[in-house]
């Protein structure tokens, strides 16, 4: 295939519309993988969002808001027009939780959930929740999403 | 801002953990009968992003125990086991790898381990500090370490990771144990040690 995979590790987000990139990330626990993906044009992104929010500073996709805002913005600006969503991750691995207190998987998928629908961004797939690490792909090709969990194959959760 | 620490701030830590894992090496000693090595401990302060990978690639699969330490300070005990040396451990303690029992027994290893470490590091620091108990999951050594990460993450873009390897001497079987202080958490150990 010749794909050229982009890592977007914790609190990093990337956009591309080159044939054959493939956006990644690996080991989403709590964390919520945002894909925009254009409804008409192979042009995709990726936001890899931490907490629902928080006091600013820090790598620019750590909280979805201002995350998800600032991804729509990247694949506008690569030419990018009429949005649609995939989303994946917000898993509870542990019952135990840390700061902020609750589910913070839920919580993350309800504040990109939220974001979403403010910038009237349609949601067409979900793979959240759950106690298990998903990785996911965002292919350029096809404008694919594929996710897969720890010693599972992969699976498509999006193709247009 | 996030904070920086010195040199002088991070060999303290490093000793902590080096006096930690020394105390939770002898507890697995005594409990497989086998001796057991210390790794030289490493403290780090690292970018989140970067601190996901401090474990090696994180895609690989490994079993978790994750202890979190409430009391003076916030904490996060996170111990990672390889999928092969757990099956090496699991049967050194006559249990199936992959199984309640094998999950049960190596949450229990965490739990002896995990204890012994914070109780060493109680006692130099005279801090109270209470594990709680602990829960095992098997998944993506990345997803393990972003999760226990992102509990403590909201406050500071960076973690301080203690690390320490324990390896049962003649088995090729080897352990991640990860000591994860809250960002108030690494104050506290300092100020303790007269470096805050």
């Amino acid at each position: 295939m010749g794909a050229s995979e982009l890592m977007v590790r914790m609190g990093e987000l990337a956009v591309s519309a080159t044939p054959g990139d493939v956006l990644v990330t690996i080991g989403l626990g709590s964390c919520i993988g945002v894909a925009l993906l254009d409804a008409r044009r192979p042009i995709v992104g990726l936001a890899h969002i931490m907490l629902p929010d928080g006091p600013s500073a820090g790598p620019e996709a750590k909280f979805a808001d201002p995350g998800v805002p600032l991804l729509a913005n990247r694949v506008k600006a690569l030419g990018a027009a009429r949005l649609e969503a995939v989303i994946v991750g917000g898993a509870q691995m542990f019952s135990f939780s840390g700061e902020g207190g609750g589910n913070i998987g839920a919580r993350n998928e309800a504040a990109v959930r939220d974001q979403l629908g403010r910038l009237s961004i349609p949601i067409r797939a979900a793979s959240t929740g759950g106690n298990k690490g998903r990785t996911v792909r965002v292919h350029v090709d096809g404008v694919r999403v594929t996710v897969r969990e720890v010693a599972a194959v992969e699976e498509e959760v999006y193709a247009r | 801002m996030t904070p920086q620490y010195t040199d002088m701030q991070l060999d303290a830590l490093r000793e902590l953990a080096n006096i930690g894992s020394g105390n939770a090496g002898t507890a697995l000693s005594s409990m497989l009968g086998q001796p057991v090595d210390i790794s030289v401990p490493a403290a780090a302060a690292l970018p989140l992003a970067d601190a996901v990978e401090a474990a090696g690639d994180p895609e690989t699969p490994a079993t978790g125990v994750v202890l979190p330490i409430v009391g003076d300070l916030e904490a996060t005990v996170l111990l990672l086991f390889p999928p092969q040396d757990e099956a090496t451990l699991c049967s050194m303690l006559g249990v199936a790898p992959g199984t309640e029992d094998g999950r049960s027994a190596l949450g229990e290893i965490g739990n002896i381990l995990g204890c012994s470490y914070v109780n060493s590091l109680a006692a130099m620091t005279a801090l109270e500090l209470e594990p709680r108990p602990p829960e095992t999951v098997a998944d993506m050594v990345g997803a393990i370490l972003a999760t226990v990460l992102v509990t403590q993450a909201d406050q500071t873009n960076l973690a301080l990771l203690m690390d320490s390897r324990l390896i049962v001497e003649g088995q090729q079987c080897e352990l991640t144990f990860l000591m994860l202080p809250s960002h108030a958490g690494i104050g506290e150990l300092l100020g303790r040690l007269g470096l805050g």
